[in-house]
């Protein structure tokens, strides 16, 4: 039903468009070039550092304190991942930090749109007050509330157990934000439809509004996934063994020290720890592309 | 949704007829609500009402132990605040980042996005994730490469500028330039989480309205003016919230390049507020915490009036 | 309705909290806290201790030799990362969920001693004269000992042997001669700047402090018993008009390096000298500097050649639960052959003075440098507000430095803002 319309030229057989889309070829191609050349040179600004981790990793300590920066190793070694799998108990750190991020993003998906759909389609009581609540939770600089937090935690006795790392953030302001914000642009005369077919909230829901928030799903994944494989503060304060331990707070514990910083790992650590995030942007790139289905109201 | 009718949502019919639907409506809404609620009362309502009241005593780290034989003080701290220098330069500097940098982020997101989506047609995913990756670039390399960047001497930008015959400053450590630095590095980084949500919402513009235009001779600039932009008006105003709170809070910029140096001239409100929890001073930095969130709801009441969906 | 009538009942809640809190202004009668003797004979039960970044890595081996020497006893190392270390602890604290014994930063032993969060020292456990004078300082709050001093450092005078050998200098003794020198290794020795005096950033501080030592100053009345900040004084000015004339005479930059240009700079004979402490010989050989080349010097003097301290202390906590227990561990961790075994392992300097008799630390000649430095060496006050007003004199060095300012007037405005603040006490 989500019907790709996107795929290069528009579809032919539907509109009398076919033939205005293809006159303009000469201006439309060469500012197809243009764009290109652009973006090209934007992508090499934004990939630098990137690719200069990446190097990086692969060089000996004394190397990468060295200034002015080189950029290729001047002998390469894999000496700083050596270091990272052998000095830390890696498969440990990183299936913490998977089964907090799944569960968060899992969560958060489930919940974020639940409330995302109510505030945006349905009219009831107290709709402002929630909305309102959800935004001045948005607003709030999350510093300020970290102590009480894990004085509420410890109380609850969840301090050093997997529900303490997940629980404060598996439904999040901003995610509650963004499903509403999505939603009330999907057009209510699907939701008119199922409701004169008869279906119940619930059906209207799963079966009608979800299928068509694959791009919003795929953003709050991804933004939601970052956040917490990155969120270093509250693993390191929640976690009293190292057996609890994320990735940030294990790469922090082995490469920060008291007045020197060990980079060659503190960059190995950081290429390894952004492969999930990278990858889990590549599988959801086809969401973003996803239409939806306008034919359907016609 | 330009096309939509406006009033589906009350669900027609008679008033006995909507009377009921509301009522249904709202048993129904309060359960897809309940999870949110439950969490949303216990790890965040119960934490912001413990910090705001905690931001009306004395509180300092060495009163955790016992954190109820405090004093209270009213509006103390909010009066030290106003009258204390640092933090007054921080909230100038704070809106200097702010006014300059939500316009330009969302600007090059914006345009990065629709030259993604509808400028160019190969290569898609690469340019996505190319330009998604400053993102999740760790902050240790994005510092190194940008500080090479802007070095006085040898660096990469005043040696281009040199070319062209101009002598470009110690950027991090002038008091005029680091700002602008460190504001242009921001949208660097940010820009891709705002692409990847503008993408989103390009995604729900139907393509057929664009055909429509373009087949009445409208050219790429006046349908990005008349159908995008309006139809983008809900995502717009998501990016905008979204970077409005985050950049009133930007504190990763000034820590790792400046130490909100020189002469704290890019000191942030958040910076100087993890300053003073770092000092002890709980209540104090609950309070700048406070006054930073009320700068942040008029931000966004500002935003929300402007980008507000006329539907 | 239902909104509004929410939010009253929960403002009334609040309100009733509130009116039970109130500081107790008449208590704690001032007298310094008596700590209980612990227990006689080998330690027993679990002992959880933190321990920071590399101490963390390396503890367990030596505890293993503890767990020999006392069989019912077993001690727990969980590593915690020294970045958010601070917070961790203070958290800890708030939610009471701390361990027996920690590592702590020789900076923060004022804040958490001052909130009740650490135990004293027990009496007769250990004698303060085992210990270097300057470490020991910092364990000291009020009067009493909240800790002992585990690793230690110092900050003494690193210098291109080789190019003041070409500029026919010897290492300063005197601050007079720590401006010739510097001039010496630019001018003929062929260095871009002779010195680099930290001008700015977080820490600036810790090089302008052993100028204000040096010069008779301090930044307390009395360190043992402060009662009030003394930064209003003659030597500040001295110290702060000192080292501004090296930034005025072009002989240090005078804006802040960053962490790993001071020994790229150094190896390439760019800089030719700077102040820092012992883990800087490891960082300085990895970039390709000779024994030939590297020179050691303690502190220029002036009145005296007072350096900066600062290092790890060992501290239990009120609310541990194995108190016996992590105090002998804390005991038998500062025994001058365990010290000496630690230096070995983890390359820490050894707090306990009679370590230093033995073994490599009495034969390197690098480490003699150390030695000596750690006879003459102070830490600032441990007060629980030191690291904000510290901050304060950061912003205001930067100011002088820069010319934006003059001594007499950052001394003044340091004053008045630190009284403001108070010892926090």
């Amino acid at each position: 039903m989500a019907v790709d319309v996107r795929r290069g030229a528009p579809a032919p057989a539907t509109t009398p468009a076919a033939a205005p889309a293809g006159a303009p070829a000469g201006p439309r191609r060469r500012r197809a070039t243009w764009v290109y050349l652009v973006l090209a040179v934007g992508l090499v600004v934004m990939l630098a550092p990137f690719l200069w981790m990446v190097l990086g990793s692969f060089k000996p300590e004394a190397e990468l304190q060295r200034v002015p920066p080189t950029w290729w190793p001047e002998t390469p070694s894999l000496g700083n991942y050596r270091q990272l799998f052998d000095r830390l108990d890696f498969p440990r750190f990183f299936a913490n930090s998977v089964l907090v991020a799944v569960a968060v993003t899992a969560g958060n998906l489930v919940f974020c749109s639940m409330v995302g759909y109510a505030l945006a389609k349905l009219d009831f009581a107290g709709k402002r007050l929630l909305f309102g609540l959800v935004l001045a939770m948005l607003m709030v600089p999350g510093v300020v509330t970290f102590v009480p937090l894990f004085v509420l935690v410890s109380n609850l006795g969840l301090v050093n157990t997997y529900p303490g790392l997940i629980l404060p953030f598996l439904v999040t302001p901003l995610g509650v934000f963004l499903m509403r914000q999505f939603i009330s642009g999907l057009p209510d005369e699907l939701i008119e439809a199922a409701r004169i077919d008869g279906a119940g909230e619930w059906r209207i829901f799963s079966r009608v509004i979800v299928p068509l928030c694959g791009p919003a799903l795929a953003t709050l994944s991804i933004l939601t996934f970052l956040s917490s494989w990155n969120n270093f503060l509250w693993p390191l304060v929640v976690a009293q063994s190292e057996d609890k331990y994320t990735l940030p707070v294990a790469l922090a514990l082995y490469s920060i020290g008291q007045n020197a910083t060990r980079y060659g790992l503190l960059l190995a650590g950081s290429v390894v720890v952004i492969l999930p995030v990278i990858a889990l942007f590549v599988a959801l790139q086809r969401y973003f592309v996803q239409g939806i289905a306008t034919t359907g109201i016609k | 949704m330009a096309a939509v009718p406006a009033p589906a949502r009350e669900g027609g019919g008679t008033r006995s007829g909507s009377a009921a639907v509301r009522r249904r409506h709202t048993l129904a809404a309060w359960m897809f609500a309940l999870p949110f609620m439950v969490l949303f009362l216990v790890f965040m309502a119960g934490p912001v009402l413990a910090s705001l009241t905690m931001s009306f005593t004395d509180l300092t780290s060495r009163d955790l132990r016992d954190p109820l034989a405090v004093n209270l003080v009213g509006l103390e701290n909010y009066t030290k605040l106003l009258s204390d220098e640092r933090f007054l330069r921080s909230a100038f500097n704070t809106a200097y980042f702010v006014v300059v940098g939500i316009p330009l982020t969302m600007g090059l997101a914006l345009a990065v996005a629709v030259a993604l989506n509808s400028g160019i047609d190969r290569f898609r995913t690469f340019f996505r994730v190319g330009f998604y990756t400053p993102v999740v670039t760790s902050i240790v390399a994005v510092a190194v490469v940008w500080r090479f960047l802007l070095q006085p001497d040898s660096g990469l930008l005043n040696t281009v500028l040199g070319w062209v015959g101009i002598d470009g400053p110690n950027w991090l450590q002038s008091t005029t330039w680091a700002m602008p630095s460190l504001i242009a590095m921001a949208a660097w980084r940010n820009l891709g989480t705002l692409m990847v949500i503008f993408l989103a919402g390009l995604q729900t513009i139907p393509r057929d309205l664009h055909e429509q235009a373009m087949v009445d001779g409208a050219g790429a600039w006046r349908r990005f003016r008349s159908i995008t932009l309006p139809l983008l008006r809900p995502t717009l105003l998501f990016g905008a919230v979204l970077t409005g709170v985050g950049y009133l809070q930007f504190f990763e910029e000034p820590f790792v390049m400046t130490k909100g140096g020189p002469l704290d001239h890019t000191l942030s409100t958040a910076f100087f507020t993890y300053n003073q929890f770092g000092f002890g001073n709980y209540s104090y930095a609950a309070a700048a915490s406070y006054l930073l969130f009320l700068a942040i709801v008029v931000l966004t009441l500002v935003q929300f009036r402007l980008l507000r969906s006329r539907t | 309705m239902t909104a509004r009538r929410t939010i009253g009942a929960m403002l009334l809640v609040a309100a009733l909290a509130l009116a039970g809190c109130g500081r107790d202004e008449g208590g704690g009668d001032g007298a310094a806290e008596q700590s209980s003797a612990i227990a006689e004979g080998p330690a027993t039960g679990e002992i959880t201790v933190w321990a920071m970044g590399t101490e963390g890595e390396l503890l367990p081996k030596l505890a293993t030799e503890f767990q020999k020497e006392n069989p019912d006893a077993t001690v727990k190392v969980t590593a915690v990362p020294w970045d958010g270390a601070h917070d961790k602890i203070a958290t800890a604290i708030a939610g009471r969920q701390t361990p027996d014994v920690s590592l702590i930063g020789t900076t923060w032993m004022g804040e958490f001693a001052g909130g009740g969060g650490l135990d004293p020292v027990p009496a007769d456990l250990l004698n303060a004269g085992d210990f270097f004078e300057g470490p020991w300082n910092t364990v000291v709050v009020d009067g009493t000992p909240y800790g002992v001093p585990w690793y230690t450092e110092t900050r003494v005078l690193y210098y291109r042997k080789d190019l003041a050998a070409k500029a026919g200098v010897q290492a300063p003794t005197t601050w007079d001669e720590l401006k010739t020198f510097a001039k010496a290794l630019q001018e003929t020795g062929g260095a871009t700047h002779g010195i680099y005096l930290q001008p700015a950033d977080p820490g600036t501080w810790q090089t302008l402090a052993p100028f204000v030592w040096q010069a008779g100053g301090n930044m307390v009345n009395d360190p043992a018993n402060p009662t009030e900040y003394t930064f209003d004084t003659e030597q500040w000015r001295e110290a702060l008009e000192f080292q501004k004339t090296f930034y005025d005479d072009k002989l240090s930059q005078a804006t802040p390096l960053q962490p790993g240009e001071i020994e790229s700079k150094f190896a390439k004979g760019d800089l030719g000298s700077f102040f820092s402490g012992p883990w800087h010989v490891g960082l300085v050989k990895d970039q390709g500097v000779t024994d030939d080349q590297l020179g050691l010097a303690v502190m220029p003097r002036d009145q005296t050649g007072t350096s900066f301290v600062g290092g790890g202390n060992l501290a239990v906590f009120k609310d541990a639960k194995n108190r016996d227990g992590a105090w002998k561990f804390v005991q038998w961790l500062s025994r001058p052959e365990v010290q000496q075994r630690w230096y070995d392992t983890s390359k820490d300097l050894p707090a306990a003075k009679a370590a230093w008799e033995g073994g490599t630390l009495a034969s390197d000649p690098n480490l003699e440098v150390f030695s000596q430095q750690l006879q003459d060496a102070k830490a600032p006050p441990a007060v629980a507000t030191w690291e904000q007003v510290a901050s304060i004199v950061d912003g205001e060095a930067e100011k002088v430095f820069k010319g934006a300012s003059s001594a007499a007037d950052a001394t003044k405005a340091i004053q008045s803002q630190a009284a403001s603040i108070g010892l926090g006490n």
